[in-house]
């Protein structure tokens, strides 16, 4: 996959998704389940942070969750 | 859960109480009640005295669902609704409690009702239900009002048709008659919490306030629970939202205006009071409620710290 | 209300309770938001085997809540690294001699030992800041800065995001966007790309410090699907331009027919390198794009997490990422948690493991194993636990090993894939605690 599609597929799968979004989802009083702490995207942002930091040493692909803080001189 | 124990059983449910210890070197005792989730949360190192403090609570909760709950025959409730216009003559708790309710009657301009019950009739709030006709709802209006009653404490006369419906003030009135019941007999901090409308005996030694989670409506964007710390006084949430009905795109609420017979609009998708007891809180939430859009306005000038959450398109 | 005003109504209400309850209330109420601190701790710990790096590091995030959901973060990280990093060169079988990055002194590899550089004892620090707050109803707003610091690195950033929830808040669209300059000051000074390594105390090929920019931008949609199961997909761009070289990594010379190091006239009572190396040298730009997407599913207690991640950039790497974590409840109060990780990359365009004799310097070229083919395993399991006071405790055990897959046409004469990519394993444990 060159960039060129890659960038017309994100489109695509972004564009799709939000129009099949209009009606997808629960009322505000079924929330409860996503309410809970460990149904949150992060539930443990040090620890997402320490892997990112990582993993950004360690292999040539970074974020694409979020971005991280910072960067490092990392070896 | 470490300990069941039974306490009665009234038939159609168990009626049990389930102590269990919490994180906080306290105990935690649940049961059900007035068709809610009930726990008792009680800050003292004995179980055995946990659970005498608990059964205490629901005890007194069971026994307010069987005076007052209109889904159980042969209460007090039942013989005033099947009395056909006859005059009924009630007790002494039963007229404290329409006596409150007549004040709050004439205090809210007509919109706190305890006869407003039969206009169950004809809203149905399943999904799928539909909107009544205007001149079904105009009919069963004639069945609701308070100023139809004539109430000479302790006697109380409703004509044939209507009924009284106590569920408005029923859980909260258990609440703060439970605290009173356990303040009476322990100083331990207790916190009694039927179905989302809570108080405390006292504060709590240990931590030195109870916290109280609000879940947050803030959909999906990761925002944590309001988290309250609550050192004295009661917490009433209103706003069982589950039920509505839609008709043409629109959402009806469920929070009828007895004055009218149609739903409130622009009630918020729930409201959370503060306040002394667990009865004034629960109050000012119902009468926030009725305001619908100005329950805001209407918060900020009678009561102390609330919330309001409403649902956004 | 029309018919009371002012607290007329609070006070007649409260008259009226205490007719019904026989009582006064005995307190009046006290109830506030509770706007605590809230922090999370972790003390990690990361070493790989054959006395590779080791990193221990300290990190704290504080986090204020202020009323109506705004937001303040704090956070900082002490980063203690030792231990010996491969440098590039390939692994042969005589022995081989380096000049430090300083051009101080040389250090030694045994024949057929994979050359390791062991001058990063170094200890970085790093904070961030951030505020976060809501912008009318539907609207999230946050802005945030970062800033690292090293013997040999700085780094100072600034984030800014937007969110704004739609569908009855299920739906949620972001976008964020980070710029940062680093400055790079290596021991010794930056050395001139795809120049020999020389002698010890020979700078001449030496500049000063290097610097970089980096701008991320991310756009991100979050969907709730149902009562149990949440969505997120994101699409990232970064673009990074200025010094993005490794001063301290060189490629190794190679013979073309045995493929082994070209040994380097060596002047007697003049330390310094055996054989022939050349310092790698990078694009001063590179572009990235990545598609995400991630599903968080409740089932009965468990919670399932599986994310995948397509990263793609003008340097030709492609990478696949899915990972995945189960929680499991333990009792009420715990819970264990497995973790795996699957990750591949394929290599930079300029990618070359070594460099033959004889043909034309090319303009760019690193042997660096991070821009290489390779895949990577992490397997791991963590168990948390809940304690009073709605403090909460977690150590977590996990294996993350890197297997190069060099391509058969990239290896020279007689080399093994063996010889020129150095395989990584290594553990990860952390303890943390949350108050």
């Amino acid at each position: 996959m060159n960039e060129r599609m890659l960038r017309a597929a994100s489109a695509l799968v972004l564009a799709a998704a939000l129009d099949g979004c209009a009606g997808l989802g629960v009322a505000a009083w079924d929330r409860d389940v996503l309410a809970r702490d460990d149904m949150q995207l992060t539930p443990d942002p040090v620890e997402a942070a320490l892997d990112e930091h990582i993993y950004f040493s360690k292999e040539a692909s970074s974020g694409g969750r979020g971005f991280g803080g910072g960067g490092c001189g990392c070896n | 859960m470490r300990a069941a124990h039974l306490v009665e059983n009234s038939g159609e449910r168990e009626r049990r109480v389930d102590l269990s210890p919490t994180v906080e070197g306290g105990w935690c005792g649940r049961f059900f009640a007035m068709g809610s989730p009930c726990e008792v949360l009680v800050e003292c190192t004995s179980g055995s005295e946990a659970f005498d403090l608990v059964g205490l609570a629901a005890t007194e909760a069971w026994r307010i669902e069987d005076k007052y709950s209109r889904y159980l025959g042969g209460n007090i409730v039942a013989r005033i609704n099947s009395a056909a216009g006859e005059p009924v003559e009630v007790d002494e708790e039963t007229s404290r409690l329409l006596g409150f309710a007549a004040t709050l009657h004439s205090l809210s301009g007509g919109r706190f009702d305890i006869t407003s019950g039969a206009l169950r009739r004809v809203w149905r709030f399943d999904t799928g239900s539909l909107v009544p006709a205007h001149d079904r709802v105009r009919a069963v209006l004639s069945l609701v009002g308070w100023h139809r009653a004539t109430w000479q404490p302790p006697v109380l006369v409703i004509p044939a048709g209507m009924e009284i419906d106590l569920g408005g003030i029923g859980k909260e009135y258990a609440v703060d008659r439970a605290v009173a019941c356990l303040r009476d007999v322990s100083e331990y901090a207790c916190l009694v919490n039927f179905g989302g409308d809570l108080a405390v005996t006292r504060v709590p030694q240990r931590r030195k306030a109870w916290h109280v989670g609000i879940e947050s409506l803030r959909g999906v964007r990761q925002s944590p629970e309001k988290l309250i710390r609550l050192e004295a006084g009661a917490l009433a949430t209103s706003g069982d939202t589950r039920r509505f009905v839609l008709s043409e795109g629109q959402r009806f609420g469920h929070i009828l205006d007895p004055r009218t017979g149609w739903p409130v609009r622009g009630a918020p998708a729930s409201v959370t009071v503060a306040a002394d007891s667990c009865i004034q809180a629960g109050t000012l939430c119902t009468l926030a409620m009725l305001e619908g859009d100005g329950a805001e306005h209407f918060l900020r000038r009678h009561a102390g710290k609330f919330w309001v959450t409403r649902e956004e398109s | 209300m029309t018919k009371q005003h002012g607290s007329g109504l609070s006070a007649t209400l409260a008259t009226a309770t205490c007719t019904l309850l026989g009582t006064a209330a005995a307190n009046a109420v006290l109830a506030e938001e509770a706007d605590d601190w809230d922090f999370d701790t972790a003390l990690l710990y990361y070493g790989e085997s054959d006395g590779r790096v080791q990193d221990a590091s300290l990190n704290v995030l504080a986090n204020r809540q202020f009323t109506d959901d705004r937001s303040l973060s704090l956070g900082l990280t002490v980063d203690a690294l030792t231990g010996a990093t491969p440098n590039g060169a390939i692994r042969i079988g005589e022995a081989q001699t380096f000049t430090r990055p300083s051009g101080n002194a040389a250090y030694d590899i045994a024949p057929g030992g994979l050359p390791l550089d062991d001058t990063f004892l170094d200890t970085r620090y790093a904070l961030t800041a951030g505020w976060k707050q809501p912008l009318g109803r539907l609207n999230t707003f946050g802005v945030g800065v970062s800033a690292s610091s090293e013997y040999d690195y700085t780094h100072a950033g600034f984030n800014t995001q937007f969110a704004r929830d739609f569908n009855d808040r299920n739906t949620t669209l972001s976008a964020a966007l980070a710029i940062a300059r680093d400055e790079i000051d290596p021991v010794g000074g930056t050395p001139l790309e795809l120049s020999p390594m020389l002698d010890v105390g020979d700078l001449s090929n030496r500049r000063g410090a290097e610097s970089k920019e980096v701008v991320d931008v991310v756009f991100g949609l979050t969907q709730v699907i149902s009562r149990n199961t949440l969505v997120q997909v994101n699409y990232s761009w970064s673009d990074a331009s200025g010094y993005l070289t490794d001063p301290y990594k060189v490629l190794s010379v190679v013979d073309p027919e045995t493929g082994v190091t070209l040994p380097r006239a060596v002047t007697p009572e003049v330390v310094g390198p055996s054989h022939a190396f050349l310092y790698e040298g990078r694009p001063e730009e590179r572009s990235k794009q990545s598609l995400y997407g991630q599903v968080r599913h409740y089932m009965n207690g468990k919670v399932l997490d599986v994310s995948y991640r397509y990263m793609t950039d003008d340097w030709d790497i492609d990478s696949h990422t899915v990972d995945t974590h189960l929680r499991w409840p333990v009792g009420t109060a715990s819970y264990l948690e497995p973790h795996l990780r699957f990750y591949a990359q394929t290599e930079a365009s300029f990618y070359s493991p070594s460099l033959p004799a004889g043909i034309p310097i090319p303009a760019f070229a690193s042997s660096d194993y991070r821009l290489g083919r390779f895949q990577a395993l992490t397997a791991g399991v963590k168990y948390g636990w809940r304690m009073r006071g709605d403090h909460e405790m977690s150590v977590r055990l996990e294996w993350y090993q890197q297997r190069g897959d060099v391509p058969a046409d990239m290896l020279v004469g007689g080399q093994s894939a063996a010889d020129v990519y150095p395989d990584l394993d290594a553990v990860i444990a952390q303890f943390s605690y949350r108050f």
